[in-house]
């Protein structure tokens, strides 16, 4: 039978139809029922209960008690095994999610697997949901004990799959939340790996202007962090690379990984006279089509790293700019290159993209002074397309409005669906204060133009935001509000009209009175959607939400880890967050990733498949079903000479999703901690007739 | 007394219909944690059993189920939110096929729910207990046995 801790198998062994080797002993159970204070004892009769358990077989002990989670409450638990024997624990007390901890390190503590303990949730669903029926929630409470020691019997001590880990984490992403995940991972004495597809370090945050709420330059903030990151040692960058395959586990991930070259050396020294060559004219992405680029180019000056590349997507291969090359500083011939890592652990820190409104979304493709929020960004930028003068059409901009939620908190058959079908019905949580921020930058700079805020709510969530309200108001912006039903229509004024530019409104803040607003520049704050990432979907077998971003494995208690372990989140790959927020979820990924590797061996709980060997017909069901690549796999055995095949499971690869277990028609998987027969267990002890115990008093 | 034998005697609400939700960890098991904490009611014959994924119970384990005495099951997972790829659809594809037993057992489907249960879904986890109860009212509990 493999081991919990076996990483491979050799391919062909002598089968020893060995019973598991833990030794057979008879349950002997410590019934514990938890009053909780009163939040249990006031409804669920918990003496009853603890009576009702007493005379069940294996049960050595059965008690109520007022607290069992404080310290003389865990002494009961520890005494009770220590002198009465007992080697299985069941507790009814509060959530599971509260108290399991404290629990198994108190049954720990006393000697006994950890995992030879239940918790019974008796308060929030029991006590606290059935408060008028206190009969009823004691027979409830009593069936569910009675299931948890059905289930005791059957434990079996288990042990965390432990493997060797390489101290080494990979970090997925160039922009503020993967430079500030790697150097915090670096920082803990781990190596780090940072590739970024794009030739360029910095990410959004590169493209913007001041932000909020410190209302620093975003390239100050950004420069500081890219001078610590290039100054760390253990942290090795590769830009215009991308992951490409994928094998492993936590701990021992194999990345392959391939790199687009730059083309040009970086300490070519005609530049500017290369790129003028080029006759090649797209649309600048860093500055959101607002300008056109060559297909040598650098995003901006003081990019790091430093030095233009090749677009290889977009270049002619003409040759013009080789007349600038000498010493073979430019090389269209360049090819891309390919190389393995091993690293412990994955950081997705892959970022977010704004949010393109559809073609005639209020106007914008349709009418050129419909933009979007961060094009605004850009026209303010100081090394922006007007030099951070806001101009439009060769003048200053005279009036504004800026319109909020667009592409976020959209609403079925009101907005037109993405590709995949659905709005995006979420909240983009950053705009508000960025659009009021831009709003305030404006009056700043131009005090006479006139700013319309148009908005549906202000969510100004954060420390220091609601200050950009406040001084947005005071500054003189005008606020309309419009509900989602009636959205703002823009067109254009009547030729010969001093703005350009409509907006029609239907103002709730004026009980619904349609308000015209003109306007040289209308400003669309649109959301933020993730980046494209269906490639790292799939090689790590991480899982999307609803919104697309990608999914943590709870929202409160593991909030940047993935569902598979050694892969975590950070930043906006995950859900809209700002620069701070980012950072938050950056440094928690690193200590996730620091925790994990850091003594170079990784724990994991032990609630992975496990195949009976002697019921295992070896048809290999359960390998075709496995949603995890190489989770299970047939290997060929041996006995009296004859060779058959049988599955094994890597634990290492096993998330414990269960899809064998229902699949195998033999019963010959279950996953440890959670087998089917202890649930049929379970079921049966819930459903059996069972005693009245009157005269109890609570 | 053997072991896994029950004492027997008569209880208090043995009569009535039984309901058993499987909840996920990551999902209704949650979800039902935050009912309570928001102290709202639904009826005290519902027994939540947590499971890390719905995907590892076959179809025979929900008829066997109804065997010893549920009247009504409903299977709480977090749906196309659930940390474990493949398991939503292969939880769906059994529950479809347990359908067809149950057919056969000339059994009422809507004893049978799949349901998609946040963590935080609290009046969807009450809405569903209560669509189930309701439809137990009309429909009352399972012989026992059930017919072959």
């Amino acid at each position: 039978m493999p081991e919990q801790s076996d990483k491979s198998n050799p391919p062909e062994k002598e089968l020893g139809l060995a019973p598991d080797p833990s030794p057979e002993e008879e349950p002997r159970i410590g019934v514990y029922v938890c009053n909780c204070g009163g939040n249990i004892g006031d409804v669920v009769n918990c003496k009853q209960v603890a009576e009702a358990l007493r005379n069940i077989p294996n049960v050595v002990t059965s008690h109520s008690n007022m607290f069992m989670c404080s310290d003389p409450g865990q002494k009961l638990i520890t005494d009770d095994i220590k002198e009465k024997g007992i080697n299985r624990v069941v507790i009814g007390a509060c959530s599971i999610f509260l108290h399991e901890q404290t629990f198994r390190q108190a049954v720990e503590r006393a000697g006994l697997n950890p995992y030879l303990y239940y918790h019974v949730g008796l308060r929030e669903q029991d006590s606290w949901v059935h408060y008028n029926h206190p009969e009823d929630a004691t027979e409830k409470a009593i069936r569910l004990m009675l299931a948890g020691v059905a289930k005791a019997r059957k434990m079996e001590p288990l042990e965390p799959v432990r493997l060797q880990a390489e101290k080494h984490a990979l970090v997925i992403g160039g922009g503020v939340a993967g430079l500030r995940t790697a150097l915090d991972i670096a920082r803990s004495g781990l190596k780090v790996t940072l590739v970024e597809k794009s030739h360029f370090l910095g990410g959004r945050v590169a493209q913007w202007e001041r932000v909020f709420p410190t209302g620093e330059t975003a390239r100050t903030l950004l420069q500081r962090l890219l001078e610590q990151v290039q100054a760390e040692p253990d942290i090795t960058i590769h830009t215009g690379a991308k992951v490409v395959k994928t094998k492993g586990y936590v701990g021992n991930f194999q990345i392959h990984i391939r790199q687009q070259p730059r083309g040009i050396k970086a300490d070519f020294d005609a530049v500017d006279q290369a790129i003028a060559a080029c006759p090649v004219e797209i649309p600048d992405e860093f500055n959101y089509g607002l300008k056109t680029r060559k297909a040598i180019y650098q995003p901006y000056s003081g990019c790091y790293p430093a030095g233009p590349v090749v677009d290889w997507e977009h270049c002619t291969h003409c040759e013009k700019c080789l007349e600038f090359s000498h010493n073979h500083d430019i090389n269209l011939d360049d090819t891309p290159i390919e190389f393995d890592i091993n690293v412990g652990a994955v950081a997705v820190a892959t970022g977010f993209r704004p949010y393109e409104p559809f073609p005639g979304e209020m106007g914008y493709g349709k009418f050129p002074e419909v933009i979007t929020l961060p094009q605004l960004e850009r026209l303010l930028a100081a090394d922006g397309p007007t030099g951070g003068k806001l101009e439009w059409n060769g003048r200053s901009v005279r009036s504004l409005a800026m319109i909020h939620c667009v592409g976020s908190r959209q609403v079925d058959d009101v907005h037109q669906p993405q590709p995949d079908g659905q709005v995006n019905n979420y909240c983009s949580r950053v705009c508000c204060t960025a659009t009021l921020n831009a709003a305030n930058i404006i009056h700043e700079r131009l005090p006479e133009t006139r700013i319309y805020d148009v908005y549906t709510d202000i969510r100004t969530y954060g420390r220091g935001h609601e200050d950009y309200y406040t001084l947005a108001s005071k500054n003189g912006v005008t606020f309309l509000r419009y509900f989602v039903e009636d959205i703002p229509e823009v067109y254009p004024a009547e030729k010969g009209s001093y703005y350009s530019m409509l907006v029609k409104v239907k103002d709730q803040l004026t009980w619904g009175e349609e308000i015209e607003l003109p306007v040289d520049l209308v400003v669309l704050a649109v959301g933020m959607m993730p980046n494209p990432v269906d490639d790292l979907i799939g090689l790590f077998n991480i899982t999307p939400g609803n919104d697309r971003f990608l999914l943590e494995v709870h929202p409160k208690l593991s909030p940047v880890e993935t569902s598979v372990v050694g892969i975590v989140l950070a930043g906006t790959a995950q859900g809209p967050m700002n620069i701070q927020e980012s950072c938050t979820a950056a440094a928690a990924a690193a200590s996730k990733v620091v925790v994990l590797l850091g003594r170079g061996q990784v724990e994991m709980e032990p609630y992975v498949a496990q195949i009976d060997i002697e019921r295992c017909q070896g048809n290999g069901d359960c390998v075709r079903v496995c949603p995890q690549e190489d989770a299970i796999k047939l290997e060929t055995f041996s006995k009296n000479g004859t060779s058959f095949q049988r599955a094994v499971v890597t634990p290492a690869n096993c998330n414990g999703c269960g899809v064998c277990v229902s699949t195998c028609s033999h019963r010959a998987i279950d996953v440890l901690g959670w087998r089917l027969d202890d649930y049929e267990a379970m079921v049966d002890a819930i459903t059996a007739e069972i005693p009245v115990l009157e005269g109890v008093p609570a | 007394m053997a072991e896994g034998e029950l004492p027997m005697a008569t209880s208090t609400n043995n009569n009535r219909p039984k309901i058993l939700i499987l909840g996920t960890l990551s999902g209704g098991y949650r979800g039902a944690d935050s009912v309570g904490q928001e102290h709202l009611e639904y009826p005290p014959n519902t027994y939540i059993l947590p499971v890390m994924s719905a995907a590892i119970f076959p179809e025979t384990f929900y008829m066997r189920a109804f065997e010893r005495g549920f009247d009504g099951i409903i299977v709480m997972f977090s749906g196309t939110d659930c940390p474990y790829k493949g398991a939503p659809e292969r939880t769906a594809e059994i529950i479809n096929k347990t359908y067809e037993l149950m057919k056969e057992r000339k059994l009422d489907l809507n004893r049978l729910r799949l349901a998609a249960i946040c963590t935080v879904c609290v009046r969807p986890f009450i809405e569903e207990v209560h669509k189930m109860e309701q439809l137990l009212d009309e429909i009352g509990k399972l012989p026992h046995p059930l017919p072959p």
